[in-house]
């Protein structure tokens, strides 16, 4: 019964990969106003899909079905699932996705401040969070019996988690920012740049850092060790891809127009950052899920004062 | 019913809601009037039929960066008039730049008053600003505020134009193929406007927008007159595309009543400006010009 719900969400969590890969190549497109109104394109609902509307109506295309899959999704929910937290979670969802096309349609509107601009990356990454969450928890492995087990150490590995977490999320917003603030054709805003290069060594410590700790601490642990493993992975990748992303943008001033290598590279640098966000989000539950505080049994500390 | 995560969601979505909605249903004010400015506050100047000109020739120093093939795969119709589209940003022919905008930054007429403190008549006639095989033409174009600019689309394709000012208004609207004229104004002073089409994006073009009518843009042989320029001391700008905002330079040149001054400049590598002999010279400034993506 629960696959099914699994699998729906699992469905919806990908679709919003692929339309934040969607929104990534409007950016890189510099095709956020291809067409100046919102939800229509020049008033259209199937416009001639050419030049940069290609890029645009195909994000609203791609967005709009997604949408759907998510309200798709609630309804599943509430059909099939029974815990109460969860299908609120998925109204949470829908929610955001509807909020997020408004802001998309208010940073046409208005004509991309950066503010709105960046509110709308940053939602977007959010909204994938909230997916993959949703995938987590209706999936078989978090809803079979677990043991939980004794966190080690002086911090234990769940708080470490969530300030790996918000550290990603804070980069992630950053990276909107930036990316947002200037055009292919411009060179790229040096302090956002060097706070963007700043925290993504941060994140590349902090990350590293929770990844060690889970492999010292719970190296049998495969429910842990398998997204700490695949954080890391998409960690690497994704650092190789932000070297490559700023010598793309600091060369794409002087091309003609958004070329492929430039609009590739950055998409993938998006599209990467989600990835590793999304894993530690995976880690991050699975951690919430089965580690609890050590106890300390009342008697033994007890006689330990005596 | 709900969580209060579920509430605060509910609330941020009905007023982003009602925040779209009232962004799609307002009528921007475009053309917002400038009434700080001595345009609108000016004496109105009266011709005295001792006027002069400023002309000049603008060089290119060094080998010119070669023109970037266009790739027009993404709307193959721009590729139809011109199957070799390339970028516009520096046209140099035998060492002289095209589309350079010349124009009299600030200055005394010869009875001491500034130009700044007049007003000028607006052109009734529109300037034109057209979109043909894919590029906007002319590249670089002056007009007065409160002149009108007819925007015309000669291409097969939809376009939209979008100016990214920082004094006035910003709009974009798009331009389908057959579709009628479009004509805005621009009512504060801008030295320069970038204009694109966010459909293709190696269109550009450059707006000067003046409270007064002495401006030109350079042809291709890097030549350029500014008539009917009251005597006086002025200081006459030379700007061109380049980097984040443009380059531009200037000079101080004296207009003698029915006469002529010359005021020539230079970019590229090792530029110079030279102005007529026995002017009072300013040295070539390398001033960052205000601009946004």
């Amino acid at each position: 019964m629960k696959k099914g719900v699994h699998r729906f969400a699992l469905l919806v969590a990908s679709a919003t990969f692929f339309l934040i890969i969607a929104g990534a190549l409007v950016t890189s497109h510099d095709a956020g106003l291809a067409t100046p109104d919102w939800p229509l394109s020049n008033g259209q609902v199937f416009p001639k899909m050419v030049g940069n509307l290609f890029w645009e109506h195909g994000h609203r295309l791609v967005a709009t079905g997604v949408g759907l899959l998510t309200i798709g999704l609630v309804v599943y929910l509430f059909i099939r699932e029974r815990r109460q937290w969860v299908r609120r979670l998925g109204v949470v969802a829908l929610f955001a996705v509807i909020a997020q096309g408004l802001l998309g349609g208010l940073t046409v509107k208005l004509m991309l401040p950066l503010a709105v601009s960046s509110a709308h990356a940053t939602l977007a990454q959010l909204f994938f969070c909230t997916t993959v969450s949703l995938a987590v928890f209706t999936s078989p492995g978090w809803l079979e019996d677990r043991p939980t087990i004794a966190e080690k150490g002086t911090v234990p590995l769940r708080y470490l988690c969530v300030g790996a977490l918000v550290m990603i999320l804070l980069q992630l917003v950053l990276g909107a920012t930036l990316r947002h603030a200037t055009t292919w054709d411009l060179p790229p805003d040096k302090e956002l740049l060097i706070a963007h290069i700043a925290g993504a060594i941060t994140v590349a410590v902090v990350l590293s850092s929770v990844v060690a700790t889970v492999f010292r601490r719970h190296r049998d642990e495969r429910f842990l060790t398998r997204p700490a493993a695949w954080a890391l992975a998409f960690l690497c990748v994704q650092l190789v891809l932000g070297i490559a992303a700023y010598l793309a943008r600091l060369a794409s001033p002087n091309d003609p127009q958004p070329l492929n290598p430039m609009v590739g590279i950055t998409v993938a640098h998006v599209a990467c950052g989600a990835l590793v966000f999304a894993s530690t989000i995976i880690l991050t539950l699975r951690a919430f899920k089965i580690l609890r505080r050590c106890e300390v049994p009342l008697s033994l500390a007890s006689s330990e004062v005596a | 019913m709900f969580t209060k995560q579920t509430k605060v969601w509910l609330i941020l979505t009905v007023v982003l809601s009602l925040l779209a909605l009232a962004s799609a249903c307002g009528k921007k004010e475009e053309t917002t009037s400038d009434t700080s400015g001595p345009a609108s506050t000016g004496k109105a100047y009266t011709s005295k039929g001792n006027e002069g000109t400023v002309t000049g020739t603008i060089a290119f120093n060094g080998v010119p960066p070669a023109p970037k093939k266009i790739d027009t795969s993404a709307d193959p119709v721009c590729g139809q008039k011109n199957t070799n589209l390339t970028t516009e940003d520096t046209v140099v022919t035998n060492g002289k730049l095209a589309n350079a905008f010349v124009y009299i930054k600030d200055g005394n007429l010869a009875d001491g008053t500034k130009i700044a403190e007049y007003t000028f008549t607006v052109p009734a006639e529109p300037a034109v600003l057209d979109q043909n095989g894919c590029h906007y033409r002319p590249h670089v174009l002056g007009l007065m505020t409160n002149q009108k600019v007819r925007i015309t689309n000669s291409d097969p394709t939809q376009h939209n134009i979008h100016p990214t000012p920082k004094n006035n208004p910003e709009w974009n609207q798009t331009q389908p193929n057959g579709a009628p004229p479009i004509e805005k104004t621009f009512t504060r002073a801008e030295v320069l406007i970038p204009v694109k089409c966010n459909q293709h994006p190696w269109m550009k073009a450059y707006v000067g927008v003046l409270k007064h009518p002495f401006y030109s843009v350079s042809a291709e042989n890097g030549t350029y007159t500014i008539k009917g320029v009251p005597p006086g001391t002025y200081t006459v700008a030379a700007w061109r595309e380049g980097g984040a905002s443009g380059t531009e330079k200037t000079m101080s040149v004296t207009v003698p009543a029915s006469g002529s001054a010359t005021a020539d400049f230079a970019f590229g590598e090792a530029a110079t400006t030279a102005g007529q002999p026995g002017l009072e010279m300013m040295p070539a400034l390398e001033l960052p010009m205000t601009g946004r993506r």
